[in-house]
């Protein structure tokens, strides 16, 4: 039995690690192709198959920068500390991959007599797969802070300390957003909230826009993300946190931030789009056969690209946010949001849901959603100005500001 | 329980051994020449004038401490949530109604309200203040 498990987690685990991998590489020469689209250029197209005419739209690009990865020197310069200068962007790699450990592609019966349903996911049975993804989400704050530590660069270390309190500011609008959806399908399992989501048909992004909002900007945030990459603003930064590192190290820093976005797009999808159910094709079984098994699996693989070309176009339609910008976002408009939402859905299920049935509770519940969204909105762009004037403050009305505030008790 | 946690120990071991061999291949096959220039930290081409590790600003540390407090007051919140949002445990907790157990409801509004008197106190001291 024992050695059943044993089998049935490692050809998961290979499955993953060996896709992800490739869907990083991939996806790199994706964002490429997409940036020289937007920017009217080619993007790389001439890498094809080695020693002959034959370029495959750049295909070979992964392999190659892969390889010449492999191929630079490795070397520790002589002010860094040693250990963690090695440990940071191996212990970022592991937690970016571990993640994907509760991420849950749908479960499968192969109809075979004895076998019980496998349920496609590396550890099926996990009552708390969010607070997990969460919690392992957060380990990469200590990846980009040791990393800047151990360079002793000053690029590095001011990259790091920005990262670190963007990635701990955005967590807090992150777990508001998901609270929203626990507290809907009253359930800490991602293929219990996607269940929940099937049976009814109503995706959470139909019910509490909100909380979407909040959701997508924390996590293009935690992602590292273009309006929000500020740990390693070229102009300003050099590289940020890696700016010390070379050859493979380097390579796991970026492809770990690459499979950020990954688990983004993924937790996005999962969350707030349905997971792998569409209307009148996937069914809202637990459960499926082998074909819709792998049509569901299909489905969540489109949303999940449609997702990640939303982050890539995102990429090249907004400036950067400055970093004053950047904390009030997150503590002065994202928080309050969230709590909003979180507060209107409690609201919700204790007086609004019992005194609506069927179709009717959802109609009511999406109206109800979208009013707290413009509301919201409206009262964040009208009525607070603190939040909406974004303008430097230098000179006398700076001093003004802070005496004003230092005033107050 | 050892069938939910021991994929994940297997997961973690492959990881490592990837991230080690890694590494390892990085060694072996790139070129070493090391040069007393390349030890030198990246400036853009300056000479560094002092170490990095000196004192910085101490609102990273209050924005830590503001953290911390949201962020373990979340966690409080999951359970919560999942309670709420099921309805389970409402015959201990004031019966069940037609929405959610009134109880549960009332618990979190109160502890809601907490949390959201010390965000004005924070944001009234100006901790989310960044010039």
């Amino acid at each position: 039995m024992s050695m059943w498990i044993l089998l049935e987690a490692l050809i998961k685990i290979f499955v993953i690690i060996g896709g992800l991998m490739t869907a990083a590489a991939y996806l790199v020469l994706l964002e490429r192709r997409v940036a020289a689209w937007i920017q009217d250029r080619r993007g790389p197209n001439r890498v094809g198959i080695p020693l002959t005419n034959i370029r495959i739209f750049g295909l070979g690009q992964p392999i190659a920068d892969g390889v010449k990865f492999i191929f630079k020197e490795e070397f520790i310069p002589g002010h860094v500390n040693r250990w963690l200068y090695v440990l940071a962007p191996s212990a970022m790699f592991v937690a970016a991959i571990v993640l994907f450990a509760a991420v849950p592609f749908g479960a499968v019966d192969l109809g075979i007599e004895g076998w019980e349903p496998i349920a496609l996911v590396v550890m099926p049975g996990l009552d708390v797969g969010i607070v997990y993804i969460f919690a392992v989400g957060s380990i990469a704050v200590y990846g980009v802070v040791l990393g800047s530590w151990a360079s002793n660069n000053k690029y590095a270390f001011f990259g790091g300390m920005r990262s670190a309190a963007q990635l701990i500011s955005y967590e807090i609008p992150l777990g508001l957003g998901i609270l929203g959806v626990v507290l809907a399908s009253g359930s800490l399992r991602l293929d219990e909230i996607v269940q929940s989501q099937a049976e009814t048909g109503v995706w959470n992004v139909f019910t509490q826009p909100l909380g979407f909002l909040v959701f997508l900007v924390a996590a293009f945030a935690e992602a590292g993300r273009l309006p929000f990459d500020l740990a390693e603003t070229e102009q300003e930064l050099v590289g940020g946190y890696h700016t010390e590192y070379s050859g493979i190290k380097l390579m796991m820093f970026l492809v770990a931030e690459y499979l950020h976005m990954v688990a983004a797009s993924f937790l996005i999808v999962l969350l707030f789009f349905g997971g792998w159910h569409f209307w009148g094709l996937t069914g809202s079984e637990p459960v499926a056969g082998i074909g819709v098994a792998l049509l569901r699996v299909v489905v969540l693989l489109a949303k999940f690209m449609l997702v990640v070309l939303f982050f890539m176009v995102a990429r090249w339609s907004w400036p950067r946010f400055r970093f004053d910008q950047l904390m009030s976002l997150a503590w002065k408009v994202m928080l309050p949001l969230g709590l909003v939402n979180l507060v209107g859905l409690a609201f919700w299920i204790e007086y609004g849901r019992p005194r609506f049935s069927g179709a009717n509770e959802w109609i009511v519940m999406a109206i109800g959603g979208w009013v707290l969204l413009v509301a919201s909105w409206l009262v964040t762009t009208l009525l607070v100005p603190a939040a909406s004037d974004n303008r430097p403050r230098l000179g006398p009305a700076a001093a003004d500001l802070d005496t004003k505030e230092a005033a107050s008790p | 329980m050892h069938t939910v946690v021991l994929p994940l120990v297997l997961f973690l071991g492959c990881l490592i051994g990837l991230a080690a061999a890694l590494l390892l291949i990085g060694n072996l096959f790139g070129p070493h020449k090391i040069t007393p220039v390349k030890r030198m930290p990246y400036e853009s081409g300056m000479d560094p004038i002092h170490d990095t590790r000196r004192r910085f600003d101490v609102r990273f540390y209050l924005l830590a401490i503001a953290f911390l407090v949201f962020d373990v007051e979340l966690l409080f919140l999951y359970p919560w949530a999942v309670a709420f949002g099921t309805g389970e445990g409402a015959e201990v907790a004031g019966g069940l109604s037609e929405g959610g157990p009134p109880l549960i409801f009332a618990g979190g509004m109160v502890f809601l309200t907490l949390l959201v008197l010390g965000y004005v106190y924070d944001w009234r001291k100006g901790v989310f203040r960044w010039r």
